[in-house]
């Protein structure tokens, strides 16, 4: 492969560094001419534009207080630190429709023998966002600062980093701020976006334990379409398609170039019953409607009917019926959904009963096809896979061609010279005119490479959808 | 060192509390994220009555990634190289978050009571497996015997 290629050449361009004074600079004169300043500016004024997106990316992870739904955020509590690349704006309209369910603070452990008031306690101690855990200053370990010689990319990625860095701690006092406010109204306690008592009792008196995070939320969790497990949103988001690769098994061993049309990228499968296509939906288990497009909720109030939830529940109950489900026995299974009834907090379900309600409910349901327009899928949220699988073909696409072309000039000197004459020519400065032709054809090659590099990438630029499924 | 995420810290108190048969797990005092972890052979394989050192980390994206885990005990077995690295689809591509510590032993155990030569890890052990498979399981009893031994 390349590699072998690479290796033969190293050599070579040590003896090359004794006259690469003049040819570096004829090189950057070269280069210039051609591409010039005009290049650079439009690098940086792309540069910016992404640091720009990357800091609205991080501005919309922020968790706010008065930002809920239905009694959870808009943002993730910070369980996870890193895999925070999914479409921000695409699944914060996802909660507010109630497609997905909201990010609901985790309770990090629970007892059935709490009591409502020490429930009620340990409630009023959630902070927003666990910002400790998230945003702890590690250092992350780079290859590169290992290495002796160091390319102009490393400074170039030196920079990236201070820039996240600075990022990062801007991010974090933006959440601190919002944290002490949050901590501040809390103590005054009169503002209607705050959490009712009756909304968090009924969120958090039978909670679920996350299968993966093994944290507890309110029952009222995101469904696997296949097996019908429960998965919060915060893990939800963290799946994803794993890295484009090479396809396994067939001919993993009988050819070891990697061609780059063969990279293959596939959908995730169900973490719990490996169906292929993982994809969840949210049917909302509690009547509750409260935050962005619903009431206050510091308004929220167990045993007033208002219309909000009323119309919550026929809404539901419709939804029930789309799935071919008796939406009478589901509520009468369950009583402690049905807002009529619920004689409140008091006599809270028996977390077996409730279980049976809901195994129930799941015998009746069977799995559901990934194109249903109610399931949510790992790539609904994340969907520039695509551009990310053109961009690795491409990039080992250029990898290659720069690895032949360092090949064919190997083969241009070996053959015909052997090495003590080709070293005297060397050394002899006027007769160097064979190596100055060779050294030609190898910019020549560069600038040929890095210019069909340039129009493919402004070609994907254009028109990213349609290149990609090109690619595909 | 960054919090140990309560996912982390349930499983380990699980695994010492409910531990699976055959097998235990426990973490390093200076490293919570570290596992010293010994193994019996399966019944009636040729790793029977060895027990065997593992070592299982969990990096830094657990449960998004795998653990890592490797054989510290030297081992007879085709998807177990030199090193101690297990070919297991379930701890590379088909890794699964709902997985835990508990499982990924399993079926590593599992993967001792029945040796797969067709995806081989160590070349060499493979073929023998593949010619004279009686043989090779022999080697497999030896090894066991001779290294795998109880400590005191």
């Amino acid at each position: 492969m390349g590699n072998t290629a690479g290796k033969e050449a190293r050599p070579r361009s040590n003896t090359y560094s004794s006259t690469s004074s003049t040819l570096n600079s004829y090189d950057i004169n070269r280069r210039n001419t051609i591409f010039g300043n005009v290049n650079d500016y439009k690098k940086s004024r792309k540069q910016e534009e992404r640091d720009r997106q990357r800091e609205d990316h991080y501005s919309k992870l922020i968790v706010k207080y008065d930002q809920t739904v239905d009694g959870g955020y808009l943002a993730p509590f910070g369980t996870y630190k890193s895999n925070l690349d999914f479409n921000v704006d695409i699944v914060r309209e996802l909660i507010i429709q109630r497609k997905l369910a909201p990010f609901y603070t985790p309770l990090q452990d629970f007892d059935d023998d709490w009591t409502e008031d020490e429930l009620l306690k340990i409630l009023s101690q959630l902070t927003l966002h666990s910002i400790e855990i998230a945003y702890d200053d590690e250092e992350i370990d780079d290859i590169d600062d290992h290495k002796i010689h160091k390319s102009s990319n490393f400074y170039k990625r030196q920079e990236q980093k201070m820039k996240l860095k600075l990022l990062m701690e801007k991010i974090k006092s933006l959440q601190k701020d919002e944290e002490n406010k949050f901590f501040d109204i809390k103590l005054e306690g009169k503002d209607d976006n705050l959490p009712s008592k009756d909304l968090l009792l009924k969120l958090y008196k039978n909670p679920i334990e996350c299968p993966i995070c093994f944290l507890y939320y309110p029952n009222n969790l995101n469904l696997s379409r296949c097996c019908l497990q429960p998965i919060c949103t915060e893990c939800f988001v963290q799946i994803k398609r794993l890295d484009p690769h090479p396809p396994h098994d067939q001919q993993e061993q009988s050819q070891g170039n990697e061609l780059p049309h063969t990279l293959i990228s596939e959908p995730s499968n169900c973490p719990y019953c490996a169906m292929n296509d993982f994809g969840v939906i949210f049917e909302k288990d509690l009547d509750i409607k409260t935050g962005i497009s619903g009431i206050k909720p510091g308004t929220y109030h167990n045993d007033l009917i208002h219309d909000p939830t009323q119309d919550n529940i026929n809404e539901i109950k419709d939804d029930l019926k789309n799935l071919n489900i008796e939406s009478s026995e589901v509520f009468s299974s369950s009583p402690s959904s049905s807002p009529l009834k619920a004689s409140p907090i008091k006599s809270p379900t028996p977390a077996s009963q409730k279980e049976e309600s809901l195994r129930e409910k799941r015998r009746r349901r069977s799995s559901i096809p990934a194109n249903s327009p109610k399931v949510i899928t790992i790539d609904q949220i994340r969907p520039d896979w695509e551009l990310k699988l053109a961009s690795a073909k491409s990039k080992l696409a250029r990898k290659s061609a720069a690895a032949s072309a360092i090949h064919a000039s190997n083969l241009i000197i070996n053959p015909s010279t052997d090495l003590a004459e080709y070293d005297t020519r060397r050394r002899n400065s006027n007769s160097n005119t064979r190596f100055q032709t060779i050294e030609d054809r190898m910019i020549e090659e560069a600038l040929r490479l890095s210019i069909i590099d340039e129009e493919e990438r402004v070609r994907r630029q254009g028109t990213p959808q349609s290149e990609s499924s090109n690619n595909t | 060192m960054a919090a140990l995420p309560k996912r982390i810290i349930k499983e380990t108190e699980r695994l010492i509390s409910d531990p699976v048969p055959g097998i235990t797990a426990y973490p390093d005092e200076a490293n919570l994220r570290a596992f010293t972890v010994t193994m019996n052979g399966p019944d009636s394989s040729p790793y029977e009555k060895g027990i065997f050192d593992l070592e299982l980390y969990l990096p830094d994206d657990y449960p998004m990634c795998p653990p890592k885990v490797r054989f510290l005990t030297k081992i007879y077995h085709p998807n177990i190289d030199k090193l101690g690295r297990i070919c297991l689809d379930v701890l590379k591509d088909n890794w699964s978050p709902a997985l835990q510590i508990r499982t990924i032993l399993l079926s590593i155990q599992a993967l001792l009571a029945s040796p797969n030569p067709d995806d081989p890890l160590a070349n060499d052990v493979a073929d023998d497996w593949k010619k004279d498979e009686p043989k090779a399981i022999e080697v497999a009893k030896e090894w066991t015997a001779k290294y795998a031994k109880a400590k005191e």
